[in-house]
């Protein structure tokens, strides 16, 4: 009896310790999901960042501090520079609002300004707005492995599912190994044309989680122009309700 | 010689009524042609004079890639040196800055792109003179009601200033224009229709930070002066460019598709707007006169002031290859139109002289035959062919000038629905002649080919005539 028990408690062990062979055996969808799940799994976060604009003659920085709920909500309030802190933006569900103090007035972003870049960055309103799920909105399919400077990645191409509505055709992404953090994407249009490259470095572990702080951004037509969004500070599952993505608390959060 | 020439004259008036039409149809030729082209060019010249003058300039002085490119990214250093160097090129006329970008405009729910432009107040007054354009006066509900109240202006007044009801006018010769008012009418009533219709409103100061905003846009934005209207853009470098900004007047812009959208402000307001200290998009230079000798020798001369080297200088034309092309192709047009004109003349003027070879043949054969020598007759024949062509010119040239110099300083100024469908088009609803210019002269010239090429018929003729054959004629 002693023996037997003896024998199930090793297999038990030694199935734990067998635990990092089974990660070689991931299905693609589930190495996408980790990766996603390391920025938006959890319910809630808030963050500190910065975004540097950098143009073939001049750059510019923008500190910003964003807090997120789920898919639908988020809300940004501009720090800095000083002519521009305190603007914050809205976004609920498909819509996106901007409170700016200088004015005081409250806009809602018509489908005009869509397309154009937010705060003078690459990542255009829509980027923001039309976020889909890597998750759901796709199939994954292993094209192989490949090294991103010197960590082994997994190769892995994302097909647009069909009707899903998401701005991208295709993506190719290369995701650590050992981390589940996307070190590099490739974003294709739906003609099959690389509209964008972007690049993730810098490995931080924050808020008791590895991520990548900096993430780079490369549009295809203008390789001289690039958006870098540095993560200075994350928490996750912060306590923020529904109510706090109203457009009442834009005009009060500082 | 002079004989020749006298008996060239006699033979002329021995026929009168073949020389008034031979010449009568030279002279129509000459007239038409002088009057259609000088309206035609003088509407080119007061739509250059409007357009170009006081919009895009002769010349403009810009960042390389700001005509592909118009951002506010694509502007250079203002400098005042720079200024007075390019003003003491020969023929430079006036230097105005500018700074000009697009932006959200928004009052209320409404919302709109529009141009704006950033002036120097002063200086723009030599340039496109937003202060002559600002709204005086205006015909609404409300004014004409006080116009009806005013008790002593005439029901045909009012009638004819119903009709127009909506308009808004920059200077009370427009007005008075519209209102189609006799010098009578003009006398008496006058002083009191302006009064009644008149609109308060300012231009701006030297570092105003309001803004002057055009008719038919501050009609959309339902705004007046006294109100503020959002403008909400992209700056300098990716800056947000976000403000409020106070009317301080209205002005009507002619062509109504600028009229649609745009606003003035000053240039250190329009800096601070978009983060662009000490920036400007362009400098506007007017020039003497619009030659292409002038434009591109004054091209040259400022291309080699400018130091920074990402700046250059455009010609109105490079600017706005639409309007240019335009104009040369009716230019073209017109040129073919008179073509066909003087071909038409130039066979009813051979028909003449063929008839008139034809009825002097027994003549010239008697001549001959009495010792006259043919070169001699050639001679007078061809004087006289001169003198015809040279009456119908003169007489031509002469009767078209009064009437070209009546219309160069009182241009026909159209009204009512004429007058607002030029509007809509762009065009000043006015119509002047040109001044006399190359194309005056080039009637001679033409006059002159088509003697030339008809006297060709007679002089054949009396060098084959045969003395006996004519003589039984």
């Amino acid at each position: 009896m002693k023996n037997k028990l003896t024998v199930i408690l090793l297999a038990l062990i030694s199935l734990q310790c067998m635990n990092p062979l089974f990660a070689q055996d991931f299905s693609a969808t589930e190495i996408v999901k980790r990766a996603d799940d390391k920025f938006n799994g959890e319910k809630s976060s808030y963050s500190v960042m910065s975004m540097t604009v950098i143009r073939p003659d001049w750059k510019r920085t923008i500190e910003f501090i964003s807090w997120s709920l789920g898919k639908d909500y988020s809300l940004a309030l501009i720090t800095a520079p000083a002519r521009e802190a305190g603007q914050t933006f809205l976004k609920r569900n498909s819509e996106m609002w901007s409170w700016n103090p200088s004015i005081s007035r409250l806009i809602k972003l018509p489908p005009s300004m869509m397309s154009q870049g937010w705060m003078g960055s690459d990542y255009t309103n829509d980027d923001i707005l039309k976020e889909s799920s890597v998750v759901n909105d796709y199939t994954h399919e292993i094209l192989g492995e490949e090294n991103i400077g010197d960590r082994l990645c997994y190769k892995i191409k994302l097909t647009a599912k069909e009707g899903a509505s998401i701005v991208w055709g295709k993506q190719i992404q290369w995701i650590d190994k050992k981390e589940f953090l996307v070190l590099k994407a490739e974003l294709y249009d739906e003609d099959g044309y690389l509209v964008r490259t972007e690049i993730g470095s810098d490995i931080k572990i924050m808020d008791g989680r590895s991520i990548t702080s900096k993430i780079e951004l490369i549009p295809e037509d203008e390789p001289d122009n690039r958006t870098l969004l540095e993560i200075r500070e994350i928490k996750f599952n912060v306590a923020v309700d529904e109510s706090f993505f109203s457009q009442q608390n834009m005009k009060r959060v500082h | 010689m002079r004989e020749n020439f006298k008996i060239a004259w006699r033979n002329l008036w021995r026929n009168r009524r073949r020389t008034v039409i031979t010449s009568a149809s030279v002279f129509f030729a000459v007239f038409f042609a002088v009057v259609m082209r000088s309206y035609q060019l003088g509407s080119y010249d007061h739509m250059i004079n409007n357009f170009i003058e006081s919009f895009t300039g002769y010349l403009q002085v810009q960042n390389v890639k700001f005509q592909d490119n118009p951002l506010i990214d694509n502007s250079f250093n203002y400098t005042d040196s720079l200024a007075a160097a390019i003003s003491g090129v020969d023929n430079v006329v006036s230097v105005t800055p500018h700074l000009e970008s697009f932006t959200l405009a928004s009052s209320g729910s409404q919302t709109k792109g529009v141009a704006v432009i950033a002036i120097d107040p002063g200086k723009e007054k030599y340039f496109s003179d937003p202060e002559a354009k600002l709204v005086r006066y205006r015909i609404t509900d409300v004014t004409l009601k006080r116009l009806k109240e005013a008790g002593n202006i005439p029901d045909k007044i009012l009638y004819r200033a119903n009709k127009s009801l909506g308009r808004s006018f920059s200077s009370p010769s427009r007005l008075e224009l519209e209102l189609n008012l006799s010098d009578e009418e003009k006398q008496l009533y006058l002083g009191d229709i302006l009064k009644c219709l008149e609109a308060p409103n300012h231009y701006l100061s030297e570092d105003d930070n309001g803004i002057l905003v055009s008719d038919r846009l501050a009609g959309y934005l339902k705004v007046a002066i006294g109100d503020s209207v959002i403008l909400m853009g992209q700056g300098y470098h990716g800056v947000s460019a976000t403000a409020l900004f106070p009317v301080r007047g209205i002005i009507k812009m002619p062509a109504p598709d600028i009229d649609n959208k745009l606003i003035v402000m000053t240039i250190p307001a329009a800096q601070k707007f978009y983060g662009a200290e000490g920036k400007i998009t362009s400098f506007v230079v007017n020039l003497t006169d619009k030659s292409n000798h002038t434009i591109n020798r004054a091209k040259n001369s400022i291309n080699a002031l400018l130091r920074d080297k990402n700046t250059t200088t455009k010609t109105w034309y490079e600017l706005n290859p639409v309007l240019y092309q335009q104009i040369q192709g009716d230019s073209q047009t017109g040129i073919a139109t008179l073509g066909l004109l003087y071909f038409i003349i130039f066979f009813g003027i051979f028909g003449t002289v063929l008839m008139m070879v034809a009825e002097r043949k027994r003549e010239f054969g008697v001549l001959v035959a009495i010792g006259m020598q043919k070169r001699k007759l050639k001679w007078i024949v061809t004087i006289e062919m001169a003198l015809l062509g040279a009456i119908g010119l003169i007489a031509g040239l002469v009767t078209s000038t009064p009437l070209i110099l009546y219309f160069y300083y009182n241009p026909i100024l159209l009204k009512g629905d004429m007058a607002s469908m030029m509007e809509e088009w762009g065009w000043d609803p006015v119509m002047p002649t040109a001044w006399f210019g190359p194309y005056f002269y080039w009637q001679t010239l033409v006059v002159a080919v088509m003697v030339i090429l008809v006297t060709i018929y007679p002089m054949r003729k009396i060098g084959k005539l045969k003395e006996i054959d004519a003589l039984r004629a």
